[in-house]
């Protein structure tokens, strides 16, 4: 897209620990991208591969146990990771907004759908009750919500959960942030809802110009709506790319692996076999070091254990780490 | 092929509460079902959210009654059938390993519970189809004395295999068994329930609500929204001239990892019907892209099909999507 522009958004050396019983686990490792305006960036991987605890790390919402150990944020010009809480208060929800996966849990079931709402416009756009509404309805109405009038009335248990979702959707735009981080806003969804979302979202970002970050484990969903991915395992991102280059010349063993196991009609191989992959996710506590796939990897080899596994990278931007100068 | 299970006009009706004082509102979770699973054939149960699958896959396990109408194993009435011959001939496999299996037993003993609940074999035969059931569903033995919560998500999902097949039962009945799994996993899981299927020559009942799952593994597929069964056919005639416009939508929501597709335009209307307040007519018609006047006001017949049937009054020539999922990519 837009690669002339200069980036909204710019995470380096991103670290996460979470302090757990057995010692520290390495949540995220060194994670670094950049999102420019208007730009969709996918952080796909399996879980427990760090792509939450890295979104809720750009918000600051991490969970008390975690805390972030490295890196930088840069957002609009400011580093997140050095405002006061008051600060990060005034931009959360304002200029960046969260869309968490599931909407039961993250609307408050004892206040209507209009006050929780309501209440982020008022609280930054310092508005009255009336804008506030009628902000809301305008949203409503965009999103496609008949008699919005009403349904801002309602409790969050008195809505379906595409509606709710839709709900979740509208509250992130109140402010029209510049960058929308979406935690697989779509898992909890039916199929044809998920397209109608996603479609939905595509087009309030193409209108209002957001950037959006989106975390999932659907590759089908980030081959469609994707500019850029990055792919995470073991905490780290491992590959990271335009879309269009990670689905047609993986770099990575691991992002390789994971577009063999995507069921698909008209994908099973000529055997007639689905992809899998074998062995299971490596712990992340303690001392981590060396490639995290290579326990699981078919190309394995006695240098990906060192510390320093090559970031690789081509003209195009697109990089991997891995000690293999290109996937067979 | 002699249907091994029939179901006859099965509904399910559900009082909901609305509060202390208000008449409760019913709820048919499952309505005028008729639907028979052939021996040995994979039967797919597909719909959204809410549309009645796992009830209907519940009544077929014997954990729910059917409110109306009848499920009949092998020709006779299922409630005549008795629990213990019951489960011994039908066995579930449900979506959650994290949450269907005892925290508090090994592998060993919860692979075992079926052979003590029916008294099969002396406890030296136990233990021995108990290691074979493991190695079946590649299960290391090693793990026999380790609990639930020391086994990874797939490991456990073959625990819940092994339990359902260790008494050698006709019939699993599958819930969404790879929903909860990573995708790295889901396929050894499938890869494994499509092997047994074939080597034990089991029937399977396959709830999903994933097509890419439905055309690997099923033989026959059935549509269910809001509680009926809207359309049933091969899998082959589903994925490839689908009839009914659910069907259709379905199939056209089936997001393959290929980029600069963009995202389909299902022409689908955002009005989601309520279950407890159903619309009048067609159950389909307040999104549906087709619908005329005659789906507003009265439901649709059920018309036989090659190999099954649809209930719609318009049955459109499938309508292609933006980016069209049904002729590029479909290779059945």
């Amino acid at each position: 897209m837009s690669s002339a522009a200069p980036p909204l958004l710019r995470v380096d050396g991103l670290s996460v620990d979470i302090a757990v019983p057995a010692g520290t686990l390495h949540a995220v490792t060194d994670a670094g991208f950049d999102v420019r305006p208007g730009e969709t960036l996918c952080v796909v991987g399996e879980s427990g591969c760090g792509k939450t605890m890295t979104s809720l790390a750009l918000m600051r919402l991490l969970p008390r146990a975690a805390r972030i150990a490295a890196g930088r944020v840069a957002f609009e010009g400011r580093d997140l990771l050095d405002l006061l809480d008051a600060e990060m208060a005034d931009l959360r929800g304002n200029r960046l907004a969260m869309i968490f996966q599931d909407p039961m849990t993250s609307l408050n079931p004892v206040f209507t759908i209009g006050a929780q709402l309501e209440e982020v416009y008022r609280r930054h756009r310092a508005a009255g009750a009336r804008e506030a509404r009628e902000r809301a309805e305008y949203l409503l109405q965009r999103i496609g919500i008949m008699s919005p009038g009403l349904r801002l009335r309602q409790f969050p248990h008195q809505l379906s959960g595409g509606l709710r979702q839709r709900m979740m959707i509208a509250m992130a735009l109140m402010c029209s942030p510049s960058l929308i981080i979406a935690d697989e806003p779509t898992t909890a969804l039916d199929v044809t809802v998920q397209v109608q979302i996603l479609r939905l979202l595509a087009e309030l970002q193409r209108e209002f110009g957001m950037a959006l970050i989106l975390i999932t484990h659907n590759l089908g969903v980030v081959a469609r709506i994707a500019d850029k991915v990055a792919v995470m395992y073991g905490g780290r991102i491992v590959e990271a790319g335009q879309a269009a280059d990670i689905f047609r010349r993986p770099a990575h063993p691991y992002t390789q692996a994971l577009l063999d196991c995507v069921p698909a009609p008209g994908r099973s191989k000529a055997d007639g076999r689905l992809g899998s992959i074998p062995g299971r996710v490596p712990s992340l506590i303690g001392e981590v070091r060396g490639c995290m796939f290579r326990n699981r990897c078919t190309y394995a080899r006695s240098t990906c254990a060192a510390d320093d596994i090559p970031l690789r990278a081509d003209a195009r931007g697109h990089t991997a780490r891995c000690v293999l100068e290109a996937v067979p | 092929m002699t249907p091994v299970l029939e179901l006859r006009g099965v509904s399910r009706r559900y009082a909901i509460r609305k509060g202390w004082f208000a008449r409760p509102a019913e709820l048919l979770a499952a309505r005028d079902v008729s639907l028979d699973v052939r021996r040995g054939e994979v039967l797919a149960i597909v719909g959204e959210t809410g549309s009645g699958k796992t009830t209907l896959g519940r009544m077929i396990l014997g954990l729910t009654e059917p409110s109306a109408g009848e499920i009949r194993l092998d020709g006779k009435p299922l409630a005549s059938v008795g629990r213990r011959s019951r489960s011994r001939r039908i066995q579930p496999v449900f979506q959650d390993p994290y949450s269907s299996l005892n925290p508090r037993q090994t592998i060993g003993q919860i692979i075992a519970m079926p052979l003590h609940v029916h008294r099969i074999g002396a406890a030296g035969e136990r233990q021995r189809a108990v290691r074979q059931m493991m190695e079946r569903v590649g299960l290391s033995p090693a793990l026999v004395h380790s609990y639930p919560s020391q086994l990874s998500g797939g490991q456990r999902q073959r625990v819940a295999i092994a339990r359902a097949l260790v008494g050698q039962p006709e019939i699993l009945v599958c819930d969404e068994p790879t929903s909860a799994l990573d995708v790295s996993v889901q396929g050894q899981i499938l890869n494994l329930l499509k092997d047994l299927q074939q080597s034990l020559n089991l029937t399977y009942v396959f709830i999903t609500h994933d097509l890419a799952v439905v055309e690997y593994l099923a033989d026959r597929v059935a549509v269910m929204y809001l509680g009926r069964i809207v359309e049933l056919g091969t899998t082959r005639a589903m994925m490839t001239a689908p009839r009914h416009p659910y069907t259709q939508a379905l199939l056209g929501s089936v997001l393959t990892p290929e980029p600069g597709l963009g995202l389909p335009d299902l022409h689908l209307g955002r009005g989601f019907p309520d279950p407890l307040n159903p619309p009048p007519g067609c159950p389909f018609h307040p999104r549906c892209p087709s619908a005329t006047d005659v789906c507003r006001e009265r439901a649709p017949d059920v018309t036989p099909t090659d190999a099954g049937f649809v209930t719609c009054h318009v049955q459109p020539a499938q309508t292609p999507t933006e980016c069209d999922v049904s002729e590029r990519r479909l290779v059945c």
